[in-house]
């Protein structure tokens, strides 16, 4: 018997039981959408993750130091005293003092196990707030002396400056480049704002825009001579260009009020979207360095250091370095560092974790349905027990008669897994509203589509054998 | 037909239902198998039919050895040499006529288009071409036989096997079915007939009773 022929049987035969094609199919109709809307879900949260890292470096290196102080009286530290005490960039540097070179040096044992950026750092996107910070008291098991000779907490105020950036640029091997920024929230006037509004100000150096892949729409970033200069010039995110002056070319060298002070528009970015960590370049107006500890913070400021790992995969190791290379200037001061590598590892793990959860609930959905397609299979041969038999007095074969029944179960699985599919479609929207991410693929679409017939077509084949292995004499006189 | 054994296993014993059948048909006969319920007719139908095996004996059909033969190969004899005519029609309710008509014919590898094509003139013969895209649903008792009946004449079989064809009609469509048997015969056709019904089987030309499982001529 032709195949086409066949195929003509099975569609003769599925169009007119209609309901009972849709009602065998239910099961692979959840099977299929489950698997698209998995798919288009993990593939939205990778793309989100991506998005949201996308002015991170991979090998990025933030430090910080959030106030707060872990020191003990007793300074244990020592090292390169005089290399780190050159001078300070942004204003006092008091902390400096407690480092004082000549001491014995106890192998960094103030800091004994309570190294902040460990394991812990990568658990969440959530940024630059992680509360390790100074704050953690480093109660280093085997350090009696704190007990021996009280403990004496000194607050020294730690503020890092450029020059601590240019150290681990030029003592940690494996760095490429080094920043520093700082980020605050002030008023700001002019444009088409009719009263002051408070932004995020953020004094970044020149190659901020490079390491935090800042692209501009118009105009230039801020330079070294801006900075050195300590001019009063601007680049703002696409948002606050929006808000304040109506759209990027309005306010490319137009005039706004900082801090009532008058900046020059030099340049905008492009729109970044939401982002997971560090400052969200979108709604931020970004100064030269310098120009805003002028005019704008003073010296009450806690800036982040921004190194390059060379190597990705060398972070770990860089932050060691980077660890150990500030110890020595600043023994008494545990300082916040975080890899941006680590939270985007973390959140494209746990996305990961998602996905493979519903991944694992698509493969249920699909044995059960595909169950549930053997039992009505089951049922229809067993109905159907006369109808084999007349067809094998005829002559069918029993190659025509599994291939028949076979391509019914797979017709059927298909017709269900179309419905799948066009069921995520429809419930897409619905999912979004959920603030979930949903990207459909046509690849998606064709791997429920596959999934969904080859459910069908394995359970179907066991009632379709049975089928093709009656007796037709024992089949024909079946009622 | 040499020597034709079959039995029933019944709990631990065998029963016998054909005890050593030996008999022949010859191409063009018409000839009625009569017997009472019980007597072992439609075993031996099936036998003739190759729809069932034998427990010994020998079956030759067009010179082929069928008791020597495999069941997939019988499938194929099933199609080529046999058309069955069932008591109840055994019509498939999802077809329309003209779609159980070619069903032999679609499965010796013809399309659709050219077993319709083939079929036409069988059609015609039964009188069913105001029919064809009907259900059997929709068919009276006597138009669902000759549907039968044209699907068993389609193939050109070697033999045609009635298993109590008038058996479900009605006086008049029954008299209607054997005047067409005559007619199919007088063309040229092997007609072998099971009845229990006397006057049924005096239709045919040649008449041989079984009782008991065997056989009297």
């Amino acid at each position: 018997m032709r195949f086409s022929e066949i195929f003509r049987l099975v569609w003769l035969n599925l169009s007119q039981n209609k309901f009972k094609v849709i009602l065998t199919s239910i099961g692979i109709v959840v099977g299929s959408a489950t698997i698209m809307m998995v798919l288009a879900i993990g593939t939205g949260g990778k793309m989100e993750v991506a998005e949201q890292f996308k002015n991170l470096n991979a090998g990025a290196i933030d430090i910080s130091y959030e106030g707060g102080n872990s020191g003990f009286g007793f300074n244990m530290g020592g090292g390169r005293g005089a290399g780190s005490g050159n001078g300070s960039f942004g204003g006092s540097n008091s902390g400096r003092m407690l480092s004082g070179g000549g001491m014995p040096s106890g192998g960094g044992m103030p800091f004994g196990g309570g190294m902040p950026s460990g394991g812990g750092m990568p658990a969440m996107p959530s940024g630059g707030g992680i509360p390790f910070g100074g704050g953690m008291p480093s109660t280093g098991e085997g350090f009696p002396f704190g007990e021996m000779f009280g403990e004496s907490q000194v607050n020294e105020e730690v503020i890092l400056t450029y020059d601590d950036a240019e150290t681990l640029l030029t003592f940690v091997p494996g760095i490429t480049d080094a920043t520093i920024s700082y980020s605050t929230t002030t008023s700001v006037e002019g444009g088409d704002l009719e009263d002051a509004s408070y932004y995020t100000v953020a004094g970044v150096l020149h190659n901020y825009a490079t390491i935090s892949n800042l692209e501009l729409a118009i105009g230039d970033f801020l330079t070294e001579d801006d900075n050195d200069n300590k001019e009063k010039v601007c680049v703002l995110g696409a948002n606050v260009a929006n808000a304040i002056f109506g759209n990027a070319y309005s306010a490319y060298n137009n005039t706004l009020y900082i801090d009532n002070r008058s900046y020059v528009v030099a340049g905008v970015l492009t729109e970044m979207g939401s982002v997971a960590s560090g400052i969200s370049p979108d709604t931020a107006i970004y100064v030269p360095y310098n120009t805003g500890v002028k005019y704008i913070t003073g010296n009450s400021i806690s800036p982040i250091v921004t190194v390059i790992a060379e190597d990705v995969t060398q972070v770990e190791s860089v932050m060691q370095n980077v660890e150990t290379e500030l110890k020595e200037s600043y023994p008494n001061t545990t300082f916040t560092i975080s890899d941006a590598g680590s939270k985007m590892d973390a959140a494209s793990a746990s996305n990961e974790t998602l996905s493979l959860l519903l991944v694992s609930m698509a493969v249920i959905v699909f044995i059960v349905g595909g169950i549930g397609i053997m039992n009505v299979l089951f049922v229809s041969v067993k109905e159907r027990t006369n109808e084999i038999g007349i067809l094998k007095a005829i002559g069918c074969s029993r190659k025509a008669i599994l291939l028949e029944f076979l391509l019914e179960a797979s017709c059927t699985s298909f017709v269900g897994a179309l419905i799948g599919v066009m069921l995520s479609l429809a419930i897409t929207p619905l999912v979004e509203l959920l603030s979930v991410r949903v990207e459909l693929s046509v690849g998606g679409a064709i791997l429920s589509l596959l999934f969904g017939v080859i459910t069908g077509s394995i359970f179907g084949f066991y009632p379709a054998y049975k089928a093709s292995r009656l007796v037709p004499v024992v089949a024909l006189n079946q009622e | 037909m040499k020597s034709i054994n079959k039995g029933y296993m019944l709990g631990e014993q065998k029963l016998p239902i054909l005890k050593d059948i030996s008999f022949s048909v010859e191409r063009g006969e018409y000839v009625a198998i009569l017997g009472p319920s019980g007597s072992g007719k439609t075993t031996l139908m099936n036998i003739i039919g190759c729809m069932d095996v034998m427990d010994s004996g020998e079956y030759y059909l067009d010179g082929m050895p069928i008791h020597e033969t495999l069941e997939d190969d019988l499938t194929e004899v099933r199609n080529r040499k046999i058309g069955f005519i069932f008591q109840n029609y055994q019509l498939i309710p999802t077809y329309n006529v003209m779609q159980n008509i070619v069903m032999p014919l679609l499965m010796r590898g013809l399309t659709y288009e050219e077993a319709e094509q083939q079929c036409i003139e069988t059609v015609r013969l039964l009188g069913l071409e105001e029919r064809i895209a009907h259900k059997p649903s929709e068919l009276s008792g006597g138009q669902k036989q000759r549907v039968s009946i044209a699907r068993a004449l389609v193939g050109h079989p070697s033999i045609l096997l009635a298993d109590e064809p008038t058996g479900a009609l009605d006086q008049a469509s029954g008299k209607d079915v054997l005047k067409l048997f005559r007619q199919l015969n007088e063309m040229g056709n092997t007609i072998v007939m099971i009845t229990h019904d006397l006057n049924v089987a005096q239709s045919a030309k040649r008449i041989v009773r079984i009782v008991d499982g065997k056989l009297i001529e």
